[in-house]
């Protein structure tokens, strides 16, 4: 898995690539809570993720659970199947924030 | 003919892509469906991921098997460790909520296969997963009539 942070207009995206699993969500979880400090709106483009499994998922519910309570913006985009179909599984797309595209990210 | 994959592998996550490899490459070859195939490689990395972490408690030290008895219509996985037995409050459904920890990964088992069963074997732990998979290996349209 690799992580990169860029900036678009104001909000702090972090692109993932590769597969998020017991390895390497640790070092997921490190990254979006450092970028989390620094920003109140901090998206993750998953659109490369090919894989992840539930320690991928209890890394981004306690991302979520930082962003709640700092009251920032902290939302999921670019869902493959294999994401989604996880998410569904374990019953929380409707417990993070979820857009389709960058754009709507930015624009919603 | 059925088909018997055999992994033997140390208590490391760095190698469950290579489980997940295995298990898809086998998917590929017997024709499974993508989200049945993706289904059942998630199952099997969470099941090992559990033994790294419940069993083993992190420690790289252990071995885990994972054996793989494919057929046209069922897949049968056998994972053997020698670490901890599982925490029946683990290995037992719960309440899934966005404030949960942990279990997930049990959740998502029990969800995708079939028939999940936690035995204590004499030097460890045993894991059998059963996914039926009708019409495996048939075409589109031979699903489609099925």
């Amino acid at each position: 898995m690799n992580t990169a942070t860029r900036n678009n207009e104001g909000t702090t995206i972090v692109d993932v690539t590769g597969h998020i699993d017991l390895g390497s969500s640790p070092d997921l979880r490190k990254t979006l809570l450092e970028s989390l400090k620094e920003t109140d709106r901090l998206a993750v483009n998953l659109v490369a993720v090919k894989y992840i499994d539930s320690s991928g998922i209890a890394s981004l519910l306690e991302v979520l659970k930082a962003a709640r309570q700092g009251q920032k913006r902290f939302v999921l985009f670019g869902l493959t199947s294999a994401v989604r179909q996880v998410l569904q599984l374990t019953r929380l797309t409707t417990v993070f924030e979820i857009r389709e595209t960058e754009q709507e990210v930015l624009h919603a | 003919m059925d088909v018997q994959v055999k992994l033997r592998m140390p208590s490391q996550a760095r190698f469950l892509a290579v489980v997940r490899a295995a298990v898809g490459e086998l998917g590929s070859v017997y024709g499974w469906p993508e989200a049945e195939c993706q289904g059942v490689i998630l199952a099997v990395d969470e099941a090992v991921a559990n033994i790294i972490k419940h069993a083993y408690h992190g420690n790289s030290e252990g071995a885990i098997e994972v054996t793989c008895l494919g057929a046209a219509d069922r897949l049968e996985f056998t994972l053997l460790d020698q670490g901890d037995p599982p925490d029946p409050g683990r290995i037992c459904s719960q309440p899934l909520d966005d404030h949960a920890h942990g279990g997930r990964g049990t959740h998502l088992i029990r969800m995708i296969m079939d028939e999940v069963c936690y035995e204590r074997v004499p030097g460890g732990n045993r894991l059998r997963l059963i996914k039926n998979l009708p019409a495996v290996g048939c075409t589109e349209k031979e699903r489609s009539d099925a």
